[in-house]
């Protein structure tokens, strides 16, 4: 302000001279005219369009746009929403400058430079996908269909990537949404429960919320988020358990600063002590329980102060959580997470939360885990399955490796595939949405998976790292622009009236440029790859009116309706007599695995190193967020969070520039500054992930902070899943 | 009547929804906020660790120091009561309080952008914004509203309104069954400090004392110290920028101006 203020004396001072008063030049951060003087307003002479929903994350809140002389000028939740209501978070109000984010891809490019180093040549789309279609199928040709493997991500990467797996017919799919995020809680609870959780933990009228790793407020989802607010206005105690005083230990009667990756020492801890204390729902696992002498027998070595020596915590406080639990049971939330892919050692932490879920009978109860009852009706259609005569070699089943694996082929597997050559050659790659440099651990090694493919092709609505390998390169029109996703559900909190609801997304705006929705470029693209008879819808409008049409609802009924279809819900609350939770699972005994949950250490960190933890910030998700230039005002880099006594130590101080060099040599690209607390463990280290892109066409987020995968150069394998542990790598701070 | 607004950091989450809602709402550039969110800590208190947040706004204060300061041509301006329908007239520069509602306001078609506002607010609720330079100014002040237009429609203030944790109540102070008079009943309290009372009505409520400590150590400790040269020499540009035909007599003083600041700044 002090610059504004010299520059305007110092143009009156040049005015006075007789120089014209110039004027600063507005810069030109989006498509939009410059503001007005008096700014309008998003609520006056503009149309409120209906139907939208977000995807700036991916739990996808119920919008209305304002719309004025065709330009979207504000995003705000949908009135009519039961769901996260007329609130949106950060990302959801940034999402206007997504859409006219002047790095978005607009038009078909060709690479004519290299591949890591590339330069864009515009094209036709026809070009575009003649040129894709001609690749794919000389790669399919050459290799089988195994040949391709597949990288989607998202709701309008779906319908590819049935295409690519069901037609085309490869297994070479992995979606990061399961291998480096959720997948392994959802099998684990399988093999426990019989259905995969969700968050569907009723935190609202809970009496006791218990978070391992979850921070909620940084790990912004508004619905879910609400509810852990309601849960604590109505007096709820709250557990955390993270090496880090996160935004949700900010708000707990009990913080556990538990050694990082120890967690389920302390679970079987408190389950022991909760079983010899009596102090377990008998009735519950008496009813639905199965293995649970098994069980018993299996934790029984897990004495408090065993625990407390390897968690580094006090056995009085594990005890403490444990009686708080029991006090207040069944009506507790067990939190099951959401990114759980830690340390290779998550399917056991996993199966022994939903163990102690069971173990406190906290099922289908207030305040426990409760999954929503409908809507039913909506059914999407897809591309079919083709029996093809010599179907392709699926690695993994090959292998006969990871039988809890979540749908698709873990990531590393399909890696190790084309870099190797073994079993099979993998030469065609699609990424589809997804940023595989800045999601799977060691970067050079999918760089190297990258550079041997004989074709790369992306589809992606901005630039990110992974498409600055691609030799075609198409834009997607974003969650703003199309029809796609149906987002179904039940009334936030489960205490007010039993409400269902039905909404699809519909664009709020039309596409500039070039721009085009997933379902045509995948159709086009099946047409030129001799599949057009297969195609199973003609367009967008039609796959989101076939899904509907079960639901008795139709885009039009949906628009009469102002976006959102409200009809009478069911309780929810309530078990189902066959029911059953397995203590010890003989299915996963039976697969070689520990069918009681096991506790299974991992590797310390080396002298003079700390272990990186990275986490969520609440203006980001991902790489994805980091152009937008009203999110990267609002957190433009990633402080690293150091212990203060160790930074102490170590000579840093709040501020001082750092990089990070990781146990295998490899430093960060960019530095960052130092956050000096208390509230970091001082074996650790603490990074908002995705930060610190290395595609110089994200020209607002091109090299801010430091980009926590590229030192995340070790894998962890989940041995039950494939799944890939990404906290089992050490820092050193260097001072920049 | 006196607007003013609650946040309740028991609440509040850190999300940041509300910093963007209004960059929506009213075309703030990015570099720019009429509101923001600090991080606060993790840090040690006297009542064990805290991480909380601040988020800060225009608080329309009681005794404002931004708008005695603005150099600007006094108008006469005539102030209506929706509610009363009484009406006042009073003698304004380009920023004032209004004396029906509370609120502070600018009047950009008037404001100069020198800034003066900004430097005397002592919490940095306002920013001078280049981009709506004009022929009588480099940049146009600005700051929160309290969302006047809005509430004049009948609707809630953009940030109060995404607030996905109910966090930000807004409403009248001065009517006894409001909830945000409730709040200031139950203890919500301004950003003020020993020696920064101007009497904010932007308040804060929190019920764990570790989070009160360190939110209300956030506060600013001092107030800006009044620049009266500066403000002075301001008051002799206007004559130029108001008018290009005038532009010759303020030449040496423009010049000297520039200079002077120059050395204020070594």
């Amino acid at each position: 302000m002090n610059l504004t203020r010299r520059n305007f004396l110092k143009t009156a001072s040049i005015a006075a001279a007789s120089v014209p008063l110039s004027k600063v030049v507005a810069k030109a951060e989006t498509t939009v005219a410059k503001a007005p003087l008096i700014p309008m307003g998003s609520f006056k002479d503009t149309k409120t369009v209906t139907g939208g929903i977000c995807e700036m994350c991916f739990w996808r809140c119920q919008l209305v746009g304002k719309v004025r002389d065709g330009a979207l000028m504000k995003l705000e939740g949908n009135p009519k929403s039961i769901d996260n209501g007329q609130a949106i978070c950060a990302r959801g109000n940034a999402g206007v400058k997504l859409l006219y984010d002047p790095d978005r891809l607009k038009y078909p490019m060709k690479n004519v430079g290299k591949r890591g180093a590339p330069k864009w040549q515009k094209i036709s789309w026809d070009e575009a996908l003649d040129t894709c279609a001609k690749k794919l199928n000389a790669v399919v040709d050459k290799y089988g269909a195994q040949g391709l493997a597949i990288f989607p991500h998202g709701a309008s990467a779906k319908y590819p990537m049935h295409y690519f797996e069901r037609v085309v017919g490869t297994p070479n799919v992995s979606e990061a949404s399961f291998f480096q995020c959720r997948g392994i809680r959802d099998t684990a609870y399988l093999s426990g429960f019989g259905t995969t959780p969700g968050e569907h933990v009723d935190m609202a009228n809970a009496k006791v919320i218990f978070g391992l790793g979850c921070h909620f407020g940084e790990n912004i989802h508004v619905s879910h988020t609400k509810r852990y607010l309601k849960g604590l206005e109505n007096g709820a105690k709250l557990v955390i358990v993270d090496p880090r005083y996160s935004a949700s230990a900010g708000k707990s009667d009990i913080w556990v600063q538990i050694k990082p990756s120890t967690d389920t020492a302390m679970l079987l801890a408190m389950m022991n002590y909760l079983i010899e204390s009596g102090k377990y729902d008998k009735k519950f696992v008496e009813e639905h329980g199965e293995g649970f002498d098994e069980f018993k027998a299996g934790i029984k070595e897990w004495t408090l102060d065993k625990a407390a020596k390897e968690c580094d915590i006090p056995a009085a406080q594990i005890k403490e959580v444990a009686d708080l639990l029991a006090a207040n049971a069944p009506n507790v939330s067990i939190h099951p997470g959401r990114h759980v892919s830690w340390y290779g050692n998550d399917f056991q932490r996993e199966r022994a939360l939903a163990c102690l879920t069971g173990l406190l009978g906290a099922i289908g109860v207030p305040g426990g885990f409760v999954k929503p009852k409908g809507p039913g009706g909506v059914k999407g259609k897809s591309w079919a399955h083709v029996e093809h005569e010599h179907p392709a070699m699926n690695i993994r089943e090959e292998l006969d490796i990871y039988p809890f694996t979540p749908p698709g082929t873990p990531t590393d597997l399909i890696r190790k595939a084309a870099v190797e050559g073994k079993p099979y050659p993998i030469k065609g790659c699609v990424a589809w949405g997804q940023n595989p440099i800045q999601t799977v651990p060691n970067q050079k090694m999918t760089i190297d998976m990258l550079m041997q493919m004989d074709f790369v092709m992306c589809v992606d609505v901005m630039p990110t790292d992974i498409t600055m390998y691609a030799d075609i390169l198409l834009p997607e029109a974003s969650y703003l622009e199309r029809f796609d996703y149906i987002k179904k559900g039940t009334q936030w909190n489960y205490a007010d009236k039993h409400e269902q609801f039905i909404s699809a997304r519909m664009p709020l705006v039309d596409p500039l440029f070039e721009r085009k929705d997933g379902v045509w470029i995948t159709n086009e693209l099946a047409k030129r790859m001799g599949h057009e008879k297969l195609i199973p819808v003609k367009n967008q409008q039609e796959a989101v009116n076939i899904a509907l049409k079960g639901a008795g609802l139709s885009i039009d009924k949906l628009k009469a309706e102002n976006g959102i279809h409200v009809q009478p819900g069911k309780d929810p609350y309530g078990i189902s007599e066959d029911f059953t939770i397995s203590f010890n699972s003989e299915e996963v005994a039976d697969a070689g695995f520990p069918g009681v949950p096991t506790y299974i250490p991992v590797e310390k960190p080396p002298q003079g190193f700390m272990r990186l933890l990275y986490g969520r910030a609440p203006v980001h998700t991902f790489n994805r967020t980091m152009n937008n230039v009203w999110l990267n005002a609002a957190m433009p880099e990633n402080p690293v969070w150091v212990n203060d006594k160790m930074a102490a130590k170590l000579g840093l101080k709040e501020g001082d520039r750092v990089s990070l060099v990781n146990q295998d040599g490899v430093k960060s690209r960019n530095t960052t500054s130092v956050k000096v607390t208390p509230g970091i463990r001082d074996d650790a280290v603490y990074l908002y992930h995705g930060y610190g892109t290395m595609n110089p066409l994200m020209t607002v987020g091109h090299n801010q902070g430091i980009d926590d995968q590229a030192l995340i150069t070790k894998l962890a394998v989940d041995p039950e899943t494939g799944a890939h542990g990404m906290r089992n790598n050490f820092v050193k701070i260097v001072k920049a | 009547m006196q607007y003013g607004m609650i946040i309740d950091i028991d609440k509040c989450v850190g999300c940041h929804a509300c910093t963007i809602a209004c960059k929506a709402e009213w075309e703030v550039p990015a570099q720019f906020g009429r509101n923001w969110v600090h991080r606060l800590g993790p840090a040690m208190t006297s009542a064990g660790m805290a991480y909380t947040f601040y988020p800060g706004l225009c608080n329309h204060c009681d005794k404002p120091s931004c708008v005695d300061v603005c150099p600007a041509d006094p108008v006469t301006m005539e102030f209506k009561d929706s509610k009363s329908g009484k009406s006042v007239t009073m003698e304004v520069a380009a920023t004032w309080k209004d004396p029906f509602n509370g609120t502070v306001q600018i009047d950009k078609k008037r404001c100069l952008g020198c800034g003066a506002c900004a430097d005397a607010c002592p919490y940095g609720a306002r920013y001078v914004n280049p981009d709506l330079a004009d022929d009588n100014s480099e940049g146009k002040a600005d700051k929160c509203t309290y969302c006047m237009p809005r509430v004049g429609e009948g609707l809630q203030p953009a940030c109060v309104q995404t607030c996905l944790a109910g966090a930000r109540i807004f409403g009248d102070l001065s009517d006894a069954n409001s909830d945000v008079a409730k709040y200031v009943k139950k203890g919500a309290k301004g950003m003020t400090s020993k020696a920064v009372q101007i009497g904010p009505n932007s308040r804060y409520f929190g019920s764990k004392k570790a989070d009160l400590e360190l939110l209300f150590a956030a506060a600013p400790q001092e107030m800006p110290e009044a620049n009266l040269r500066r403000n002075m020499l301001a008051r002799m540009m206007k004559p130029a920028m108001k008018s290009v035909t005038n532009i010759g007599l303020a030449g040496l003083a423009g010049t000297l101006l520039v200079k002077s600041l120059e050395d204020d700044d070594k």
